[in-house]
């Protein structure tokens, strides 16, 4: 049980749900709970939101008019709320992208750097 | 922009945020109804199903929470919504709500009062146009002063070091008045003390100034009614004479009478015309309790002050200079200019003659007028602030300690809310809202209190004046230092409960019933270092009240060498209505030749100073064959008197002879020493015949010492008796002017009085008696500081100390009910009543001691500072601390044994069924 957990489920960093919100909503708009699936699908399950925590998250969004929402209806016919990616949301997710790869970067070095220097 | 469009956002969203919370709550359910649709799809069963869509999700009341947060103002929202909550709870709890807020009201009133005196006294700048602006200026020179004569303050360090003032001649004014190019305008102004007035036949003693013609026009200020001095009521001493009256003037002798305006009154027996009225606020700009009356032009000086013009004297030293600096000018350049103009002028008087340390003009901030006498209050006014900053941390600590109580019994309330989802910092938001409601609802009640006490607090003040007035009216920063002391407060005493509160243990809290909970040593302890803390500043407190209330006792027990039972004291200064030489001296002996044949009157006397009166005159003197030793003083007290003074003060004469009548200006030159004068110039012979001269200049025949009286105190009560000279008041005639009569009387004191007024109107009914009081009623004036020191702090200590009483009250009262099973069992068991009441006084005095433990060495350390104040004891005087230390556990002790009786009714079957 405790081992199981520890391989599934890895904690989010910070800030970052922001960013796999409106990488979700790149391509095409969603519903919140399209977006966690999508989440969830395409980490192959070892991002594991906690689901709830995506609703704040999306009105932090909205405020900031990065993505904006409309009413419309889901695959089985229920109103849903759908959230589209604005013109400024896509410039930020370009900007947190190459933001999150030069961190990503940095901290592989420190991780790897002495390895290479032993090699 | 980005930030424009977030705030249009927010707003949006603020508007909408009712649709958005039904929208949100929609969206989310559908989310979990999706996933539970999917978990059913992978073969839940649909409990489980929905049971782990809810895990996954988690919180919802917290994420709604959260939502909720961003659309804007959301704590705006909250604050209203625990305010709210917050009145709810006050109104249910009275009692508490009561105690609490009458003791934060006490403690927050007694802060704004002394800091409403403070601001008056210390901080409250002219009411007058940009008064940072202003400057002062001031000279420094060394011991040799270029000033042959001065009026006003002077004050010199030590024997021969460096001295100041603030007192300028006219004419080194009116240099820099019309050859500084520094200044964009500069005026001057000087007090006049005693004015001798007389409004429509009555006369009176009032207290004047005399102003440049561009004093109002250079302070900013214009007329309340009627006009004010201009440059061309100054002229000349030619042009017609003018005066203004002060606002205060004006409503209390003419009941602000409009058509005051155009009156005449005579000043010093010279008619003046009342043009106007100073605007209200505005009190001058002589140091603070000198408020003139009247002001009239510089030009109308000599009508106004005996003793002649002096608008061309250069070597009187008598006029406050102010001015506004041009804007381009720093205070170097302008110091420098002056510098040169006071050299200049300093140069043609006779300072020059002698010779004399240079001198240099400083500037000191004008925005507050003349200082001196702010540096004097200053200090009482520390001590009283540091005594009622104790009184109210004591009141925070009973608040706190009372919320803390309570915070136990809403423990299970807190646990509900902690469960169902609230933040803990939303928890402590809210219990904090609720104690800053109490402490705005102290604050609010505390400053009704101080404006209700303002005017007798200021009576503590040491008043040399005859009246002292000062403008206190509560003004923006009394209110905000009353809501900045209530806020402080609120969160002070708020905070560690709110927080204590809300550090739960969840699962025990819920299951518990609300009285019997673990965890509770930890608060029990907090409160118990709070009660300990309580007792230790008490004590602290009602020590410095034992100080104080001694030092009275003492000052009022003291010795001073004359009785001063039945002697009436009035003062005349006839120089005012003209009398000189001859006819002078004339007019003092008709008066007391008069008095003396009044039924009553045993003895009666004249004297240039009357004792304990805080004047004195001092001099220099020369004794051949003496040299003083190193660090003692050059200068002797003295006294000019009247054959009878001796006899009417009962001051024995020890050896030799008293001064006589036939002692008078024509007679050889005699003087009557006390006992400390003749310890110190004489100390190995008898000093009866020896003689001795005033200072280098006295150019007259030696004066010959023909009697010792025993010693008696002169200035103060606290001063030991200073070496003093008595000299026949007509050998003094150079000084003579105003001058003083004591009356040694049986029977009733206003009879005689009014008997006195009479003889003294038939002599000359334009002739006001001033300072007319007892003997006695001059002697508790001169210990009025004291004795409000000793009512305050005493009232403070016992304030002090029901505050601890009820806080040690409270929490035995709370741990007593508390217990009251464990005591049901206990007296099961067969503990007696005794036992019951000693097992809860033992905790009593544990906390009562350990709180004396740290107040005793806490004291010691913090009299300290009040040591200069005390008369006859020491800050570590044995009896008040034993005696304080008394009281308080005597006190405190009875506080806990109210709670502890009723710990030993417990009836056990009771108590065991209290579960």
């Amino acid at each position: 049980m405790e081992d199981n957990k520890n391989r599934k489920k890895s904690e989010l960093l910070p800030g970052t749900l922001e960013m796999l919100i409106l990488k979700s909503l790149e391509r095409d708009c969603m519903h919140g709970y399209g977006i966690a699936q999508h989440i969830q699908r395409l980490s192959r399950d070892v991002l594991q939101v906690e689901e709830g925590s995506l609703y704040p998250a999306l009105q932090r969004l909205q405020l900031k008019a990065w993505v904006v929402s409309e009413w419309g209806h889901s695959a089985n016919n229920r109103r849903a709320r759908y959230y589209r990616l604005t013109p400024a949301g896509r410039k930020q997710l370009g900007q947190e992208v190459a933001n999150f790869n030069r961190m990503l970067e940095a901290i592989l070095r420190v991780i790897e750097g002495p390895e290479e220097e032993g090699a | 922009m980005t930030k424009l469009v977030q705030i249009y956002q927010r707003l949006l969203f603020f508007l909408r945020r009712e649709k958005l919370a039904s929208e949100l709550e929609e969206e989310m359910r559908l989310h979990l109804e999706m996933k539970v649709q999917d978990y059913l799809d992978a073969g839940m069963n649909p409990e489980e199903a929905r049971y782990a869509a809810l895990r996954q999700f988690g919180n919802i009341t917290k994420l709604k929470e959260e939502s909720r947060e961003m659309w804007g103002f959301r704590s705006l929202e909250a604050l209203i919504q625990d305010l709210r909550y917050g009145t709810r709870m006050i109104r249910k709890y009275p009692g508490f709500t009561a105690i609490a807020v009458l003791s934060l009201a006490l403690g927050i009133g007694a802060n704004t009062a002394i800091f409403s005196m403070i601001d008056a006294i210390l901080l409250k700048m002219l009411p007058v146009k940009d008064p940072k602006e202003l400057v002062l200026l001031e000279w420094h020179s060394g011991s040799k002063f270029p000033a042959r004569s001065l009026i006003g303050n002077i004050s010199i360090d030590g024997e021969n070091g460096p001295s100041k003032s603030t007192s300028f001649s006219y004419p080194a004014f009116e240099q820099f008045r019309n050859q500084s190019g520094s200044f964009k305008n500069i005026f001057a102004f000087a007090d006049v003390y005693q004015l001798n007035a007389s409004i429509e036949g009555h006369a009176e003693l009032i207290r004047g100034q005399v102003v440049s013609g561009n004093y109002y026009s250079g302070l900013g200020l214009n007329a309340q009614i009627g006009r004010i001095i201009t440059d061309q009521d100054d002229k000349s001493a030619g042009s017609e004479p003018v005066a203004v009256l002060s606002y205060r003037f004006w409503q209390s002798r003419f009941g602000g009478d409009l058509s005051t305006i155009g009156k005449t009154i005579f000043l010093n027996g010279n008619p003046f015309t009342i043009i106007g009225v100073t605007p209200q606020k505005f009190s001058g700009t002589l140091d603070i309790g000198n408020s003139p009356d009247i002001s009239v032009p510089m030009a109308m000086q000599a009508m106004v002050m005996p003793g002649g013009s002096l608008l061309n004297d250069l070597d009187t030293w008598w006029v406050q200079i102010m001015g506004r600096l041009k804007l381009e000018v720093t205070q170097q350049q302008a110091t420098a200019e002056l510098n040169v103009f006071l050299e200049q002028s300093v140069n043609s008087s006779k300072a020059s003659e002698d010779g004399r340390d240079p001198v240099k003009v400083e500037l000191l901030s004008g925005s507050k007028g003349l200082s001196d006498m702010r540096k004097y209050y200053s200090e009482p006014l520390f001590i009283l602030m540091s005594v009622v900053g104790m009184v109210l941390l004591i009141a925070c600590i009973n608040v706190a300690n009372l919320l803390l109580a309570r915070a136990g019994s809403r423990q299970k309330e807190i646990a509900v809310r902690l469960a169902l989802g609230a933040s803990r910092g939303r928890l402590i938001r809210q219990l904090l809202a609720e104690s800053l409601l109490l402490s705005v609802i102290g604050g609010v009640l505390g400053l009704l209190l101080a404006y209700g006490i303002k005017d007798i607090l200021f009576t503590f003040l040491p008043s040399f004046q005859e009246s002292l007035v000062i403008n206190i009216d509560i003004d923006a920063r009394i209110l905000g230092f009353t809501l900045g002391i209530s806020l402080l407060t609120g969160i002070l005493f708020g905070l560690a409960p709110a927080y204590r509160a809300t550090r739960l243990d969840l699962t025990p809290a819920l299951k518990a019933s609300a009285k019997v909970l673990g965890r509770e040593r930890a608060r029990f302890g907090l409160a118990k270092i709070l009660v300990i803390a309580q007792v230790a500043l008490s004590l602290l407190m009602l020590i410095g009240a034992g100080l104080f209330v001694r030092t009275l006792q003492n000052l009022e027990n003291v010795d001073s060498g004359f009785n001063p039972e039945n002697v009436l004291l009035f003062r005349i200064d006839p120089t005012l209505n003209g009398y000189k030489g001859d006819q002078l001296v004339n007019l003092y002996k008709q008066i007391i030749e008069r008095i003396q044949t009044i039924p009553g009157v045993r003895s009666a006397s004249m004297s240039q100073h009357t004792l304990i009166s805080g004047s004195s005159w001092i001099a220099d003197i020369s004794v051949p064959d003496f040299t003083p030793k190193p660090g003692q003083k050059k200068y002797v007290y003295c006294n000019g008197v009247e054959a009878n003074f001796f006899k009417t003060m009962e001051i024995p004469i020890l050896s030799g002879r008293s001064i006589e009548d036939q002692d008078n200006e024509k007679s050889p030159r005699v003087a009557v020493i006390n006992e400390a004068m003749a310890r110190i110039y004489f100390p190995n012979e008898n000093p009866i015949g020896k003689n001795f001269k005033f200072g280098k200049s006295d150019k007259g025949s030696p004066v010959e010492i023909i009697g010792i009286s025993r010693d008696a105190k002169y200035t103060s009560l606290r001063a030991e008796a200073p070496p003093t000279i008595y000299v026949p008041y007509l050998q003094n005639l150079k000084m003579l002017g105003a001058i003083s009569y004591e009356i040694r009387f049986s029977g009733d004191p206003a009879g005689t009085l009014a008997a006195i007024r009479q003889e003294v109107q038939e002599v000359d009914k334009n002739l006001p008696l001033f300072k007319v009081k007892t003997q006695i009623k001059q002697m508790e004036e001169s210990i009025t500081q004291e004795r409000q020191f000793a009512r305050l702090s005493g009232l403070f200590g016992l304030l002090a100390l029901l505050l601890a009483s009820i806080g040690l009250y409270g929490i035995m009262s709370y741990s007593v009910a508390r217990r009251t099973s464990e005591i049901g069992i206990r007296m099961a068991l067969g503990a007696t009543r005794k036992d019951v009441i000693w097992m809860v006084m033992r905790e009593v005095v544990l906390l009562t001691l350990i709180g004396v433990i740290i107040g005793i060495p806490a004291s010691l350390a913090a009299t300290k500072i009040i040591s200069s104040m005390l008369f006859g004891l020491t800050p570590t005087d044995p009896i008040t601390i034993s005696l304080a230390t008394l009281v308080i556990i005597t006190v405190v002790a009875f506080a806990g044994y109210i709670p502890a009786r009723r710990a030993s009714k417990v009836d056990p079957m009771t108590a065991l069924r209290y579960e």
